[in-house]
């Protein structure tokens, strides 16, 4: 009840941002009614998708300072499950989402338990290591399609398919997905404010001091990394209804891990609208330079320079991201 | 008095260095116990070895009835025992508030009911003007008080206070004395002080423990130990300490 209320509370943010997010909350809810190109609605898509994304690495990685290079795995183990339900035994979305979190769940006790007895660099490595494992593993696994992948047969449905979740028009993956995000924004919302969320704080700053208090440091990053699989897979999910197609060189790349980090990084690690911002930023850039340089200049690749340099440039200027510049610049103004 | 804490032949080594030599001592509950010696005596690696963040080699620690000696440092605290550290150096982005909320969340799960008990402790140590401000924005002192609060929070029965003075001026010293005896009398907590301001360690201590080069070498009422010889020869030396003596017995 306490934890329902904390999610609805959004009093401890200044007027300013609560207006920004009410207008962009108002922004999202009606921009499919604007008249917009199918490009800019795959946009949205991607970029809705990828704020979850960002949403549940700032758990693990923002508020608890361990930074996770390999969370594709989980989005392959979401996109997989439901994909592999659906196809061989036509099982609705709403059943396969949640047993495909629990599986990703149950790989990231596996993967967790053992990984987070290492620190830092270590962790990140290894994180990394693990994800390419499942990978591979998925690629010569045959009742999965192997690296060919899986197609879901949409055609075979009458769409739109609520129970399934296949649609023809975006529109409907779109509002979809945006309850899923609405979701994710209260959650994390009441999560930041939780026992959990304090203690993970505490913990990035000062393990020492955390277990002196009694906390179990780390079995406290194990349950949070869980929490943030669970995010990434429900997400995973989704991306096959939505895409298709999958293989594990697109739902399981290193690269798809190191976007998620980058843009929780970018828009600023361990806050709120850190996420989102990043993800807001960086996959518009992202699908129009690859758009105007891939497809016009021939530039191919060109998108992905540029977007480092942006990461560089950010990242020397203030490692808290661009929500770690806005704070700076507002503590100069309040202090002159 | 009950034994809270019973300390037997604590044994810790450090590749060749006996850091802690066959340390035995008890503390009864509600007594406060002064922990001094010069530097490098082995007073922190004592304090981590009975919280459980270091293994002692031999010995064991028996806290309120049961043997801790080789628990993990969160499950000591658990059964009632916190304490602070010698420096904490904060980078994080944690208010005074928060931080000592973390503290009380060992007792409840619940936000609303940490914050309120958080606030309590604060005003209670005279911080709560400063709950608001990230606690890397505090001078050192501030930070120890903070740190004071936070091991507050957990409720404990015996509290370890590793050098919460260091760094503090005079007027600062008196204040934390009060909090200290505050804290004692109203809370009935139990005190092991490490502490270097004898000031503060001679008033405040109900017994007082010397350590020199990993041993125990004197205990007793602190105007008996301040007057050991072997307490005066371990903090100036042998030769300062023959004129010293010398000169007193003259």
């Amino acid at each position: 009840m306490e934890a329902l209320r904390a999610a609805f509370d959004f009093s401890d943010f200044r007027p300013t941002e609560r207006w920004v997010s009410r207008a962009v909350a108002a922004f999202l809810l009606v921009f499919p009614l604007l008249p917009v190109s199918s490009f800019a609605m795959a946009t949205m898509i991607q970029f809705l998708m990828f704020s979850l994304y960002g949403m549940g690495w700032n758990t693990i990685g923002g508020y608890g300072g361990q930074v996770d290079l390999g969370k594709a795995q989980y989005v392959g183990i979401g996109a997989y499950t439901t994909a592999v339900a659906l196809i061989r035994w036509d099982v609705p979305f709403w059943v396969s989402m949640p047993v495909g979190m629990g599986f990703a769940v149950l790989w990231s006790f596996a993967i967790g338990y053992p990984l987070f007895r290492l620190r830092g660099h270590y962790f990140a490595i290894a994180t990394i290591a693990a994800s390419l494992v499942l990978k591979d593993l998925f690629e010569v696994w045959d009742f999965v399609g192997a690296a060919r992948g899986l197609e879901i047969p949409a055609h075979r449905f009458a769409t739109p398919d609520f129970v399934r979740l296949i649609f023809k028009e975006d529109v409907y993956y779109y509002y979809v997905l945006l309850a899923f995000f609405f979701g994710g924004v209260l959650y994390m919302n009441a999560f930041r404010k939780s026992r959990l969320g304090y203690q993970l704080r505490l913990i990035k700053d000062n393990e020492d001091m955390a277990r002196s208090l009694g906390i179990n440091v780390h079995w406290a990053k194990v349950k949070t990394y869980a929490i943030a699989t669970a995010f990434v897979s429900m997400v995973g999910s989704f991306h096959a209804c939505y895409i298709k197609s999958i293989e594990p060189e697109d739902t399981m790349s290193l690269d798809l891990s190191i976007l998620i980090a980058l843009m929780a990084m970018l828009g600023g690690a361990g806050s709120l609208w850190g996420p989102i911002i990043g993800a807001g930023i960086l996959i518009p850039l992202k699908s129009y330079f690859k758009e105007w340089f891939g497809a016009r200049a021939g530039l191919v690749g060109m998108d992905l320079i540029l977007y480092a340099l942006i990461i560089m440039v950010v990242s020397a200027a203030e490692p808290r991201g661009i929500w770690g510049l806005v704070e700076r610049y507002r503590a100069r103004r309040e202090s002159a | 008095m009950p034994a809270l804490l019973e300390v037997m032949e604590l044994t810790k080594v450090f590749g060749g260095l006996r850091a802690n030599d066959g340390i035995s001592f008890t503390v009864g509950a509600g007594e406060i116990l002064g922990l001094i010696g010069p530097n490098g005596a082995g007073k922190t690696t004592l304090f981590h070895c009975i919280t459980g963040f270091h293994r002692p080699e031999r010995g064991t620690v028996r806290f309120d009835g049961r043997d801790v000696t080789g628990l993990p440092p969160h499950r000591i605290a658990r059964l009632g025992m916190a304490r602070t550290f010698q420096t904490y150096v904060a980078g994080g982005d944690l208010t005074v508030l928060e931080t000592a909320m973390v503290g009380c969340f060992s007792r409840t799960a619940s936000p609303f009911r940490a914050r309120s008990r958080a606030r309590e402790i604060l005003g209670f140590l005279g911080l709560a003007g400063l709950a608001d401000l990230p606690i890397r924005d505090l001078p050192v002192a501030g930070q120890k008080k903070v740190a004071l609060a936070t091991a507050l929070g957990t409720e404990p029965k015996l509290l370890l206070l590793d050098e919460v003075a260091a760094g503090l001026n005079p007027g600062e010293i008196g204040e934390l004395m009060d909090a200290i005896r505050h804290v004692h009398e109203e809370r009935g907590v139990t005190l092991i002080v490490i502490e270097h301001v004898m000031e503060l360690v001679m008033n405040l201590s109900d017994r007082v423990l010397v350590l020199d080069s990993g041993r125990l070498i004197a205990q007793g009422l602190p105007h008996e130990v301040a007057h050991d010889p072997a307490v005066i020869r371990a903090y100036l030396g042998e030769k300062y300490a023959a004129r010293y003596l010398g000169e007193a017995s003259r």
